[in-house]
Protein backbone atom coordinates (compact mmCIF):
# COMPACT_ATOMS: atom_id res chain seq x y z
CA UNK A 1 0.00 0.00 0.00
CA UNK A 2 2.97 2.40 1.02
CA UNK A 3 6.17 2.52 -1.24
CA UNK A 4 9.36 3.64 0.53
CA UNK A 5 10.45 5.14 -2.75
CA UNK A 6 6.68 6.60 -3.69
CA UNK A 7 6.92 8.64 -0.12
CA UNK A 8 10.36 9.80 -0.94
CA UNK A 9 9.32 11.04 -3.95
CA UNK A 10 6.19 12.75 -2.79
CA UNK A 11 7.93 14.36 0.49
CA UNK A 12 10.52 15.87 -2.22
CA UNK A 13 7.79 17.25 -4.59
CA UNK A 14 6.28 18.59 -1.43
CA UNK A 15 9.25 20.10 -0.41
CA UNK A 16 10.07 22.28 -3.33
CA UNK A 17 6.50 22.88 -3.77
CA UNK A 18 6.62 24.46 -0.59
CA UNK A 19 9.55 26.14 -1.14
CA UNK A 20 8.39 28.04 -4.41
CA UNK A 21 5.35 29.21 -2.23
CA UNK A 22 7.33 30.89 0.23
CA UNK A 23 10.35 31.54 -1.92
CA UNK A 24 8.25 34.61 -3.66
CA UNK A 25 7.56 36.04 -0.34
CA UNK A 26 10.40 35.64 1.48
CA UNK A 27 12.99 36.92 -1.75
CA UNK A 28 11.04 39.53 -3.84
CA UNK A 29 8.93 40.50 -0.46
CA UNK A 30 10.94 43.88 -0.98
CA UNK A 31 12.27 43.73 -4.47
CA UNK A 32 10.53 44.54 -7.99
CA UNK A 33 11.44 41.62 -10.85
CA UNK A 34 12.82 42.56 -14.36
CA UNK A 35 9.86 41.98 -17.35
CA UNK A 36 12.38 39.40 -19.10
CA UNK A 37 12.49 37.66 -15.31
CA UNK A 38 8.60 37.69 -14.87
CA UNK A 39 7.82 36.71 -18.76
CA UNK A 40 9.90 33.57 -18.57
CA UNK A 41 8.62 32.76 -14.88
CA UNK A 42 5.30 33.44 -16.23
CA UNK A 43 5.71 31.02 -19.70
CA UNK A 44 7.71 28.04 -17.66
CA UNK A 45 4.71 26.22 -16.54
CA UNK A 46 2.86 26.32 -19.85
CA UNK A 47 6.18 24.99 -21.59
CA UNK A 48 6.30 21.97 -19.24
CA UNK A 49 2.64 21.27 -19.33
CA UNK A 50 3.31 20.44 -23.21
CA UNK A 51 6.49 19.24 -23.19
CA UNK A 52 4.92 16.37 -21.14
CA UNK A 53 1.81 15.51 -23.54
CA UNK A 54 4.46 16.13 -26.87
CA UNK A 55 4.69 12.48 -26.97
CA UNK A 56 0.74 12.37 -28.35
CA UNK A 57 1.55 14.80 -31.01
CA UNK A 58 3.82 12.33 -32.64
CA UNK A 59 2.41 8.54 -31.62
CA UNK A 60 1.66 7.76 -35.38
CA UNK A 61 -1.47 6.44 -34.35
CA UNK A 62 -3.98 8.28 -37.19
CA UNK A 63 -6.80 7.36 -34.56
CA UNK A 64 -4.79 8.92 -31.34
CA UNK A 65 -3.50 11.97 -33.79
CA UNK A 66 -7.43 12.94 -34.96
CA UNK A 67 -8.71 12.37 -31.21
CA UNK A 68 -6.24 15.19 -30.26
CA UNK A 69 -6.83 17.51 -32.89
CA UNK A 70 -10.78 17.38 -32.06
CA UNK A 71 -9.49 17.43 -28.29
CA UNK A 72 -7.35 20.88 -28.83
CA UNK A 73 -10.25 22.59 -30.28
CA UNK A 74 -12.52 21.12 -27.71
CA UNK A 75 -10.28 22.81 -25.52
CA UNK A 76 -9.98 26.51 -26.85
CA UNK A 77 -14.27 26.32 -26.41
CA UNK A 78 -15.30 24.19 -23.91
CA UNK A 79 -14.51 23.54 -19.51
CA UNK A 80 -13.03 21.02 -18.05
CA UNK A 81 -15.45 18.29 -18.13
CA UNK A 82 -16.76 18.22 -21.76
CA UNK A 83 -13.59 18.55 -22.92
CA UNK A 84 -12.20 15.33 -21.42
CA UNK A 85 -15.29 14.16 -22.21
CA UNK A 86 -14.95 14.83 -26.04
CA UNK A 87 -11.67 13.64 -25.64
CA UNK A 88 -12.18 9.95 -24.04
CA UNK A 89 -15.22 9.46 -26.62
CA UNK A 90 -13.16 10.63 -29.66
CA UNK A 91 -10.31 8.61 -28.94
CA UNK A 92 -12.22 5.40 -27.95
CA UNK A 93 -14.69 5.97 -31.24
CA UNK A 94 -11.76 6.69 -33.62
CA UNK A 95 -9.95 3.67 -32.37
CA UNK A 96 -12.34 1.34 -33.37
CA UNK A 97 -12.98 2.06 -36.50
CA UNK A 98 -9.09 3.46 -37.36
CA UNK A 99 -7.08 0.62 -35.19
CA UNK B 1 7.60 44.13 16.43
CA UNK B 2 4.91 41.32 17.82
CA UNK B 3 2.71 44.18 19.56
CA UNK B 4 2.11 46.22 16.67
CA UNK B 5 1.20 42.95 14.88
CA UNK B 6 -1.04 41.40 17.36
CA UNK B 7 -2.86 45.03 17.44
CA UNK B 8 -3.65 45.42 13.57
CA UNK B 9 -4.21 41.48 13.86
CA UNK B 10 -6.95 42.18 16.17
CA UNK B 11 -10.06 43.43 14.24
CA UNK B 12 -9.58 40.53 11.42
CA UNK B 13 -9.22 38.09 14.46
CA UNK B 14 -12.29 38.82 16.05
CA UNK B 15 -14.65 38.05 13.13
CA UNK B 16 -12.61 35.68 11.24
CA UNK B 17 -15.31 32.86 11.26
CA UNK B 18 -17.80 35.00 9.20
CA UNK B 19 -14.81 35.91 7.07
CA UNK B 20 -14.18 32.32 6.85
CA UNK B 21 -17.77 31.51 5.95
CA UNK B 22 -17.66 34.43 3.34
CA UNK B 23 -14.27 32.83 1.49
CA UNK B 24 -15.92 29.73 1.50
CA UNK B 25 -19.02 30.97 -0.41
CA UNK B 26 -17.07 32.36 -3.21
CA UNK B 27 -14.91 29.34 -3.56
CA UNK B 28 -17.65 27.03 -3.82
CA UNK B 29 -17.94 27.68 -8.13
CA UNK B 30 -14.43 26.61 -7.98
CA UNK B 31 -14.97 23.74 -5.61
CA UNK B 32 -17.21 22.50 -8.39
CA UNK B 33 -14.68 23.02 -11.12
CA UNK B 34 -11.94 21.47 -9.02
CA UNK B 35 -14.30 18.21 -8.58
CA UNK B 36 -13.95 16.35 -12.25
CA UNK B 37 -9.76 17.31 -12.44
CA UNK B 38 -9.53 15.66 -8.90
CA UNK B 39 -11.53 12.10 -9.88
CA UNK B 40 -9.45 12.36 -13.23
CA UNK B 41 -5.81 12.55 -11.56
CA UNK B 42 -6.86 10.54 -8.95
CA UNK B 43 -7.99 7.66 -11.13
CA UNK B 44 -5.04 7.95 -13.26
CA UNK B 45 -2.82 8.08 -10.18
CA UNK B 46 -4.21 4.65 -9.38
CA UNK B 47 -3.88 3.21 -12.71
CA UNK B 48 0.10 4.50 -12.28
CA UNK B 49 0.09 1.71 -9.08
CA UNK B 50 -0.49 4.06 -6.53
CA UNK B 51 -2.66 3.22 -3.87
CA UNK B 52 -5.79 5.29 -2.10
CA UNK B 53 -3.76 6.33 0.78
CA UNK B 54 -0.25 7.07 -1.66
CA UNK B 55 -2.74 9.24 -3.78
CA UNK B 56 -3.87 11.67 -1.12
CA UNK B 57 -0.85 11.76 1.03
CA UNK B 58 0.88 12.83 -2.28
CA UNK B 59 -2.24 15.77 -3.14
CA UNK B 60 -2.49 16.65 0.46
CA UNK B 61 1.20 17.58 0.89
CA UNK B 62 2.08 19.21 -2.50
CA UNK B 63 -1.48 20.57 -3.33
CA UNK B 64 -0.53 21.77 -6.76
CA UNK B 65 -2.64 20.23 -9.30
CA UNK B 66 -0.34 20.84 -12.42
CA UNK B 67 2.90 19.04 -10.90
CA UNK B 68 0.38 16.14 -10.08
CA UNK B 69 -0.82 15.56 -13.20
CA UNK B 70 2.86 15.87 -14.80
CA UNK B 71 4.26 13.68 -12.01
CA UNK B 72 1.44 11.34 -12.52
CA UNK B 73 2.22 11.31 -16.31
CA UNK B 74 5.72 10.40 -16.11
CA UNK B 75 5.05 7.98 -12.80
CA UNK B 76 6.85 4.59 -13.53
CA UNK B 77 7.37 1.90 -10.86
CA UNK B 78 9.82 2.33 -9.05
CA UNK B 79 9.22 6.31 -9.80
CA UNK B 80 12.33 8.26 -11.45
CA UNK B 81 12.33 10.56 -8.43
CA UNK B 82 14.91 13.40 -9.85
CA UNK B 83 12.75 13.66 -12.73
CA UNK B 84 9.49 14.43 -10.80
CA UNK B 85 10.91 16.64 -8.20
CA UNK B 86 12.96 18.99 -11.10
CA UNK B 87 9.27 18.69 -13.10
CA UNK B 88 7.64 19.88 -9.71
CA UNK B 89 10.20 22.59 -9.42
CA UNK B 90 9.78 23.94 -13.03
CA UNK B 91 5.65 23.50 -12.97
CA UNK B 92 5.17 25.24 -9.79
CA UNK B 93 8.11 27.91 -10.79
CA UNK B 94 5.23 30.41 -11.23
CA UNK B 95 4.13 30.46 -7.27
CA UNK B 96 7.50 32.82 -6.71
CA UNK B 97 5.90 35.24 -8.79
CA UNK B 98 2.34 34.59 -6.89
CA UNK B 99 4.31 34.73 -3.13
CA UNK B 100 5.71 37.88 -4.51
CA UNK B 101 2.27 39.72 -5.63
CA UNK B 102 0.42 38.17 -2.59
CA UNK B 103 3.55 39.70 -0.06
CA UNK B 104 2.71 43.55 0.01
CA UNK B 105 -0.94 42.07 1.02
CA UNK B 106 0.92 40.31 3.90
CA UNK B 107 2.59 43.16 5.86
CA UNK B 108 0.41 43.16 8.75
CA UNK B 109 0.48 39.30 9.29
CA UNK B 110 3.32 37.66 11.46
CA UNK B 111 5.80 35.55 9.44
CA UNK B 112 4.21 32.16 11.31
CA UNK B 113 0.74 33.26 10.07
CA UNK B 114 2.28 34.22 6.08
CA UNK B 115 4.04 30.85 6.05
CA UNK B 116 0.93 28.62 6.92
CA UNK B 117 -1.49 30.97 4.96
CA UNK B 118 0.87 30.45 1.95
CA UNK B 119 1.06 26.40 2.46
CA UNK B 120 -2.35 26.74 0.83
CA UNK B 121 -1.88 28.98 -1.56
CA UNK B 122 -2.96 27.43 -5.09
CA UNK B 123 -3.52 28.98 -8.32
CA UNK B 124 -7.32 29.89 -7.00
CA UNK B 125 -7.15 30.52 -3.69
CA UNK B 126 -4.53 32.90 -5.06
CA UNK B 127 -6.73 34.92 -6.62
CA UNK B 128 -9.66 35.37 -4.85
CA UNK B 129 -7.57 36.10 -1.65
CA UNK B 130 -5.26 38.45 -4.18
CA UNK B 131 -9.03 39.87 -5.38
CA UNK B 132 -10.63 40.62 -2.06
CA UNK B 133 -7.44 42.40 -0.71
CA UNK B 134 -7.14 44.65 -3.14
CA UNK B 135 -10.89 45.74 -3.41
CA UNK B 136 -11.32 45.87 0.53
CA UNK B 137 -8.08 48.02 1.14
CA UNK B 138 -4.43 46.58 0.61
CA UNK B 139 -4.08 43.89 3.35
CA UNK B 140 -5.20 40.32 2.88
CA UNK B 141 -8.04 39.54 5.30
CA UNK B 142 -6.97 36.11 6.27
CA UNK B 143 -10.07 34.63 7.34
CA UNK B 144 -11.49 34.84 4.08
CA UNK B 145 -8.04 33.68 2.38
CA UNK B 146 -7.85 30.87 5.21
CA UNK B 147 -12.03 29.99 4.18
CA UNK B 148 -11.25 29.83 0.66
CA UNK B 149 -8.01 27.98 0.45
CA UNK B 150 -9.16 24.91 2.90
CA UNK B 151 -12.32 24.37 1.38
CA UNK B 152 -10.17 23.92 -2.03
CA UNK B 153 -7.61 22.38 -0.81
CA UNK B 154 -10.31 19.88 1.26
CA UNK B 155 -11.94 19.12 -2.19
CA UNK B 156 -8.88 18.51 -3.71
CA UNK B 157 -7.67 15.81 -1.22
CA UNK B 158 -10.70 14.29 -1.18
CA UNK B 159 -12.00 14.07 -4.31
CA UNK B 160 -7.92 12.76 -5.35
CA UNK B 161 -8.77 10.15 -3.20
CA UNK B 162 -12.16 8.61 -4.28
CA UNK B 163 -10.78 8.99 -7.86
CA UNK B 164 -7.75 6.40 -6.47
CA UNK B 165 -10.83 4.33 -5.02
CA UNK B 166 -12.69 4.54 -8.04
CA UNK B 167 -9.82 4.52 -10.67
CA UNK B 168 -9.17 0.50 -10.69
CA UNK B 169 -12.86 -0.57 -11.38
CA UNK B 170 -12.60 0.99 -14.78
CA UNK B 171 -9.86 -1.60 -15.51
CA UNK B 172 -7.62 -0.76 -18.40
CA UNK B 173 -8.58 2.77 -19.47
CA UNK B 174 -6.40 2.98 -22.88
CA UNK B 175 -8.77 0.47 -24.51
CA UNK B 176 -11.67 2.85 -23.63
CA UNK B 177 -9.99 6.55 -24.75
CA UNK B 178 -9.66 7.01 -21.24
CA UNK B 179 -6.18 8.00 -21.52
CA UNK B 180 -6.95 10.84 -23.87
CA UNK B 181 -8.11 12.46 -20.53
CA UNK B 182 -4.76 13.72 -19.80
CA UNK B 183 -3.72 15.48 -22.43
CA UNK B 184 -7.11 17.11 -22.71
CA UNK B 185 -6.33 18.68 -18.86
CA UNK B 186 -3.63 19.34 -19.99
CA UNK B 187 -5.04 21.15 -23.10
CA UNK B 188 -7.47 22.83 -21.03
CA UNK B 189 -5.45 24.34 -18.44
CA UNK B 190 -3.15 25.56 -21.31
CA UNK B 191 -5.83 27.44 -22.85
CA UNK B 192 -6.44 28.92 -19.61
CA UNK B 193 -3.24 30.31 -19.49
CA UNK B 194 -3.08 31.83 -23.02
CA UNK B 195 -2.08 35.25 -23.65
CA UNK B 196 -1.76 35.99 -26.79
CA UNK B 197 0.31 33.96 -29.89
CA UNK B 198 3.77 35.93 -29.07
CA UNK B 199 3.74 34.40 -25.38
CA UNK B 200 3.28 31.49 -26.59
CA UNK B 201 6.03 30.93 -28.81
CA UNK B 202 8.06 29.20 -26.08
CA UNK B 203 5.29 26.84 -25.65
CA UNK B 204 5.70 25.98 -29.99
CA UNK B 205 9.44 25.50 -29.04
CA UNK B 206 8.67 22.96 -26.18
CA UNK B 207 6.27 21.18 -28.02
CA UNK B 208 8.73 20.55 -31.23
CA UNK B 209 12.12 20.14 -28.94
CA UNK B 210 9.98 17.64 -26.11
CA UNK B 211 8.63 15.95 -29.70
CA UNK B 212 11.72 15.61 -31.28
CA UNK B 213 13.68 14.38 -28.66
CA UNK B 214 11.27 11.71 -27.36
CA UNK B 215 11.65 10.42 -31.00
CA UNK B 216 15.32 10.20 -30.96
CA UNK B 217 16.42 9.73 -27.05
CA UNK B 218 14.87 6.62 -25.03
CA UNK B 219 13.73 7.27 -21.36
CA UNK B 220 12.21 10.64 -20.31
CA UNK B 221 14.76 12.84 -21.37
CA UNK B 222 12.55 14.56 -23.98
CA UNK B 223 11.04 15.98 -20.54
CA UNK B 224 13.70 18.44 -18.98
CA UNK B 225 15.16 19.02 -22.64
CA UNK B 226 11.67 20.19 -23.95
CA UNK B 227 10.92 22.26 -21.13
CA UNK B 228 14.02 23.95 -20.88
CA UNK B 229 14.11 24.57 -24.54
CA UNK B 230 11.20 27.00 -24.21
CA UNK B 231 12.19 28.32 -20.95
CA UNK B 232 15.62 29.69 -22.88
CA UNK B 233 13.43 30.55 -25.84
CA UNK B 234 11.10 32.56 -23.73
CA UNK B 235 14.40 34.18 -21.86
CA UNK B 236 15.53 35.41 -25.66
CA UNK B 237 12.41 36.30 -26.99
CA UNK B 238 11.68 38.52 -23.73
CA UNK B 239 14.60 40.88 -24.79
CA UNK B 240 14.93 43.76 -22.38
CA UNK B 241 13.69 46.65 -23.93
Amino acid sequence: MIDPMTILTIVLMASVTYMTRIGGYIFLRNRTLSPRARTVLESAPGCVLITVIAPNFVTGHPADIVALGVTVVAATRLSILPTVLVAIVSAGVLRSFLG
Amino acid sequence: MTDTNLTLDAPVERSSLSEGFRGLRDALPVMLGFVPFALVLGSQAAQKGLSPIEVPLMTGLNFAGGSEFAAVELWTSPPHVLLIVGITLLVNSRHFLMGAALAPLMRHLPKRKAFSALFFMCDESWAIGLADGRKTGSRLSLGYYMGAAISLYLTWVVFTGVGALAGPVLGDVRRFGFDMAFPAVFLVMLAGMWKGVSAARPWLVSLVVGAATYLLVPGAWYVPVGALSGVAAAYYWAKPS
